[in-house]
């Protein structure tokens, strides 16, 4: 099993409980979506798997091919092939973007036993997945995503996941502030990296991505707790019906 | 020790000097300013400017200036040697070391030699770089070193001549218990231009008190970069006083990396109509070390223009220091001047004092001053540790931005820059001190 949620409550440290009991269980070779509506703890679910700092975990358990997520740091989990894609990417002056990308590239390699990729190696990989995404070659000479519009900053994100082939990729509303265009390069990308070794789960409020990008499973949060759990139909009866029915007037 | 045992080996080594000759002129200062050192002792806590810096170090001990040298190889100082350096002056324990240096050709109308040598043969141009105001001013390490230095380097270049490439100067210190008492003079005559880089280094518990002297001429442009990476046991104090001249560029790049307690001064001034200075520097400190920035910038003359941009990052339980004073008087209107100091505290115990100060008597200026103190940017942070990349070498890549932001001031010379910031990452690979 790549994934195991089991009962996971979790809390910004010190204030209300966000999640209130999540279950969920994601199949290697899956994508599944998870959607609700605003407040509905999605984002602190990416949060808490992904490792970032602020968050308490006050019960459950999480595990990733058997082990135990929680338990590990956040670098370590990355090392280990989860990959979250930022629903807000953050700018780093002084960071070359290349340089960054090698050395995560290199720390991810390590972990899986591979050796350095040589420079030309490198810069290979590069250009095809930047095609991919129709990113510029320059974007990269700068520091980690300064300078970048919104929709070239998700771009990115999809792009460091084509390079770093993670096990299980969690995007956290990557179609959010996108135009159509840029919808299609980021899910044309997110399908290229469909296959039978990884999982991945994507975040979203709205339906539009998964016309894309077609889930195997659909699941509502509602309240911090998966309410509902269907297949990609479920997906389309939200749009027709919006959330009022899990709780939200919106 | 009492005030009086602290400074009193100071006074009978300048009684012992050895005897050398020098012009009469020079004795008679010397003589003056070991008197004023006598008067003044060291600097206190209470005087504004010594406020925040913690003497301690150098009043455990007489540092006593050292007598002879120790043999060095070319493999001491390869890691600091600067690929684009054209002349290299090398002095070790504070006296010039020929067989280590490269003085190179030089252009008709430049002097560049040790101020050994200058005191020998151009005693002429040694008279700027000791004056009356050492012996009646208010730096006691100034006015020591005035009465007890006895190398260091002079350049002068003629109006109109320029130096292509840059001038090395490594300054390596590895006695113990002793000091290099430093006097650099630099005159830079009206539309001359030289690039100069300084390093200063060394292994044990030694003291380096280095003074310079610099005048950049009209329409003259001086890029003066400093590395300070002296070994973590020593003391270093620099002390540098400039003056412009009308229309004249001063660039000051200050690197400080090395010492147990290190202080860099400048003290520039304005002399000249449309003149620019570029006050620059980064200041990494861990383990328990102590180092100051302190700048005073007196706009004595209108429509001059200072920048003035500080970064520091302190560690363990180190301290970090910037106390920096921009001054416009009445008549220097027009002036431009801004000042910053960022700072980064890596670890609770550390701690940093950032002190920006303007003083204007003139009322059309345009000036502005600012400082900041934070952590490393933990959204940043776990950016980067998503991506895979160890704790501890996302932190040596956000510290190494934080550097590299104020290096990239040095403009049109990536090849200094490339050497500082090898420097910087040769430093953050042994730890930055969380």
């Amino acid at each position: 099993m790549m994934l195991e949620v089991k009962n996971l409550h979790a809390r910004i440290s010190e204030s209300r409980e966000i999640l209130k009991g999540v279950d969920l269980t994601v199949k290697a070779g899956e994508v599944h979506a998870i959607m609700g509506p605003n407040g509905s703890g999605k984002s602190t679910l990416a949060g808490v798997l992904s490792g970032k700092p602020g968050y308490e975990v006050t019960a459950g358990q999480v595990l990733f091919q058997g082990r135990d997520l929680l338990a590990m740091a956040a670098d370590e989990r990355a090392r280990d092939g989860v990959f979250l894609a930022f629903q807000y990417p953050v700018e780093i002056p002084g960071v070359n973007n290349m340089y960054f990308l090698r050395a995560a590239l290199n720390a991810v390699r390590k972990q899986r036993g591979e050796s350095d990729m040589d420079a030309g190696q490198f810069l290979k990989a590069v250009r095809t997945k930047l095609k991919l995404l129709e990113i510029g070659e320059d974007l990269l000479q700068r520091g980690v995503n300064v300078g970048f519009s919104g929709g070239e900053k998700k771009r990115n994100e999809i792009f460091q996941m084509a390079m770093l082939e993670p096990k299980l990729a969690i995007l956290d509303e990557t179609d959010s502030g996108l135009d159509i265009d840029a919808l299609q390069m980021v899910a044309r990308g997110i399908n290229a990296l469909r296959g039978p070794e990884r999982a991945i789960v994507m975040i979203t409020h709205y339906q539009r991505l998964l016309n894309h990008v077609v889930p195997d499973r659909v699941h509502v949060l509602s309240g911090g707790k998966v309410v509902k759990s269907g297949g990609k139909e479920l997906a389309l009866e939200l749009e027709q019906t919006g959330y009022s029915a899990y709780g939200d007037a919106a | 020790m009492s005030v009086l045992a602290e400074i009193q080996p100071y006074v009978e080594a300048f009684k012992a000097r050895p005897a050398a000759p020098e012009p009469t002129w020079l004795t008679h200062r010397r003589e003056g300013a070991i008197r004023r050192f006598s008067e003044l002792g060291w600097p206190t806590r209470k005087q504004e400017a010594w406020r925040f810096t913690d003497l301690r170090p150098l009043q455990r001990a007489p540092f006593p200036p050292v007598a002879g040298s120790v043999r060095a190889t070319e493999a001491d100082i390869a890691s600091w040697r600067y690929s684009g350096a054209a002349h290299r002056i090398v002095l070790v324990d504070g006296a010039f070391a020929p067989q280590l240096s490269a003085i190179g050709e030089l252009p008709k109308g430049a002097w560049l030699a040790s101020m050994a040598q200058t005191l020998r043969d151009r005693p002429d141009l040694v008279e700027q770089a000791v004056r009356e105001t050492d012996t009646i001013g208010g730096q006691p390490f100034v006015a020591l070193n005035a009465a007890l230095f006895a190398d260091g380097v002079v350049l002068a270049l003629e109006p109109g001549v320029a130096l292509d490439g840059a001038i090395e100067i490594i300054h390596l210190d590895r006695t113990a218990e002793r000091s290099s008492q430093l006097r650099n003079l630099i005159l830079l005559g009206p539309n001359s231009r030289a690039t100069l880089i300084e390093t200063y280094a060394g292994e044990g518990a030694y003291w380096t008190n280095a003074v310079a002297v610099i005048g950049v001429g009209a329409g003259a442009v001086l890029r003066h970069v400093k590395l300070q990476d002296e070994s973590a046991a020593a003391i270093h104090l620099g002390h540098n006083r400039v003056e412009l001249g009308r229309d004249a560029r001063y660039e000051n790049f200050t690197l400080s990396l090395g010492g147990r307690l290190a202080r860099t001064d400048i003290h520039l001034k304005f002399d000249g109509e449309g003149a620019a200075c570029g006050l620059f520097g980064a200041t990494l400190l861990r383990g328990e070390q102590e180092g100051t920035i302190a700048t005073v910038v007196d706009h004595a003359a209108p429509r001059c223009t200072t920048r003035e941009y500080f970064k520091s990052v302190a560690g363990d339980r180190a301290h970090g220091v910037f106390i920096g004073t921009i001054g416009v008087r009445p008549q220097a209107q027009k002036t431009d001047a801004n000042q910053l100091s960022k700072n980064l505290l890596l670890s609770r115990r550390a701690a940093i004092d950032a002190k920006p100060e303007l003083e204007i008597l003139a009322d059309d200026v345009k000036c502005s001053h600012g400082a900041t103190v934070g952590d490393l940017d933990e959204a940043a942070l776990f950016y980067l540790e998503s991506r895979g990349i160890p704790v501890a070498e996302a932190r040596r890549m956000l510290i190494e931005a934080f550097a590299a932001e104020v290096i990239e001031r040095i403009e049109d010379d990536a090849t200094m820059r490339a050497h500082l910031g090898r420097h910087v990452a040769r430093w953050l690979a042994a730890g930055d001190g969380r």
